[in-house]
């Protein structure tokens, strides 16, 4: 799958400076990539932009085999008059059953499935609705900090597994952690402020694109580590 | 519960103003014609009692009817005015116009043209809480809960009455206190039907009592009628912590929750 934006203009309504202005920027699918930049740089605005939930206000936007692009975010509540078991089996498409129990089992979500959602931690929310979407058809998945309150060693599992259950769809991850990004992406797109605003651009990093079962020397990750924090604190022109 | 915590409530208040009422009359000496002492109020509960009760259960009976039809009117024309087509802007603009006026200034009006029976009394009620309501309707049908509807959404499974079952559950708490809210106006409509024209109910008896100048009838009647209020509105707050409850579920209900 082949992303590509260019000439990206966007401005939120009301909001006196532009988000981005001539943005270009593109990604080239299957795999798992990740956004990351400082707060306010445009990460979440992007994605909204890439799924179609907003409209650039000049450039365009290619998703050239028109794959179904989805979107979620750590917000995301599921209704609250069913249980969480019953709302993850209205919303599974029957093909894909087998498949979210092996996820809930992954993620260790079997025992809270007659809990109700409000009942649930912050993390297992995260996970249930995370779950939900990797059960829909999708070519390209954007995950903004959906893995925000899921304590470390769980969370490495699930994105391990992610990789290894689905190797030929599109991952694009935000997140705000630095060390998370630099060990599981293929590509991190960096996102720094400009000089003025509206100017931010994108800088691309080569990650670990760690596996399933396969460790990587923690100094090699360090490295990567000090070179997206690097990208992120600088800006795209020199500042005036 | 509540039940008894409202009328506990009431009781308290109503006793506190009748206490104001007697010190004021000890105070500055006012006569027995004026202020009413506690024997005669009495006396008076005993005599008409009964013809008091029947006649605030009338205005009850009449208020909740009007009630029910500004509810099921107001859920009707929010469907509507929750819609961003013209239809949609045209219902908003027009009930936000409406509301500002005085709904009492045309009840002269509606006495003339259906007489001083059920009906003026029954329309006049439902007309003074439907306005509110059908505000709060429109602003909890109209506005996205972005954090449950976005997945719906975005895999392509919403439709308009799922949209509304969620902003419908999730507003639960603003809806019964909104129905609540309207229920009292409905009684004071009702009421204010029953003052200026009417020949049935609470409202007419107070105003009988008025041309008597006789307080103790009057402060009988509102005894009355906070009893009868209060407990029809402890019984739609039980009715909304039911549905609540019954939607939540019972272990994770938030009420449950700290």
């Amino acid at each position: 799958m082949h992303i590509a934006c260019r000439n990206l203009h966007y401005t939120y309504p009301g909001a006196d400076f532009p988000v981005f202005s001539n943005l270009d920027w593109s990604i080239e699918g299957p795999g798992f990539f990740a956004l990351f930049g400082l707060s306010g740089t445009g990460k979440s605005t992007l994605a909204r932009l890439i799924s179609g939930e907003l409209s650039p206000m000049q450039g365009d936007i290619n998703i050239p085999n028109a794959g179904r692009v989805l979107y979620t975010h750590n917000a995301e509540r599921i209704p609250g008059w069913d249980t969480v078991g019953a709302h993850l089996r209205s919303v599974t498409p029957a093909s894909k059953i087998p498949l979210l129990t092996t996820i809930l089992k992954d993620y260790g979500m079997e025992a809270h499935l007659e809990s109700r959602f409000s009942g649930l931690s912050m993390g297992q929310k995260n996970r249930i609705n995370l779950a939900r979407y990797l059960v829909q058809e999708f070519d390209l998945l954007i995950a903004d900090e959906v893995l925000a309150n899921v304590d470390e060693p769980t969370r490495n599992h699930i994105l391990e597994r992610l990789k290894t259950l689905f190797p030929q769809k599109t991952f694009i991850y935000i997140s705000h952690n630095a060390l998370e990004v630099a060990r599981f992406s293929q590509t991190i797109h960096v996102l720094t402020h400009g000089s003025t605003a509206g100017t931010n651009r994108i800088h691309k990093i080569t990650g670990l694109d760690q596996q399933e079962g396969i460790e990587i020397p923690e100094e090699l990750v360090q490295e990567r580590v000090y070179a997206i924090l690097r990208s992120a604190a600088s800006t795209s022109e020199p500042r005036l | 519960m509540r039940t008894l915590k409202r009328l506990f409530q009431f009781i308290s208040i109503y006793a506190t103003a009748l206490g104001l009422l007697w010190g004021v009359k000890i105070v500055y000496g006012f006569s027995d014609y004026l202020i009413p002492p506690p024997l005669e109020m009495l006396q008076v509960a005993s005599q008409n009692g009964l013809l008091y009760v029947k006649a605030v259960l009338d205005t009850l009976a009449v208020a909740i009817a009007g009630h029910v039809v500004a509810i099921i009117l107001a859920t009707a024309v929010g469907l509507v005015g929750r819609l961003s087509t013209w239809p949609g802007n045209l219902t908003r603009t027009a009930a936000y116009n409406l509301q500002a006026y005085p709904i009492v200034a045309v009840a002269p009006i509606i006495f003339l043209f259906l007489g001083d029976g059920l009906a003026s009394r029954l329309l006049i009620a439902a007309m003074i809480c439907y306005f509110p309501l059908l505000l709060s309707f429109i602003g909890i049908f109209a506005k996205p809960v972005e954090e449950v509807e976005h997945f719906f959404r975005i895999t392509g499974r919403i439709n308009w009455r799922l949209e509304l079952s969620i902003r419908t559950f999730e507003n639960l708490d603003k809806i019964t206190t909104v129905i609540v809210g309207s229920g009292t106006m409905a009684l004071v409509g009702t009421i204010i039907a029953e003052f200026l024209a009417a020949t049935n109910g609470i409202g007419y008896i107070i105003r009988k009592a008025l041309y008597q100048s006789n307080l103790a009838k009057i402060l009988v009647a509102l005894f009355l009628i906070g009893l009868c209020s209060s407990l029809y509105l402890s019984f739609i707050e039980t009715i909304g912590g039911w549905i609540k409850m019954r939607l939540y579920g019972i272990r994770s209900s938030p009420y449950n929750q700290v």
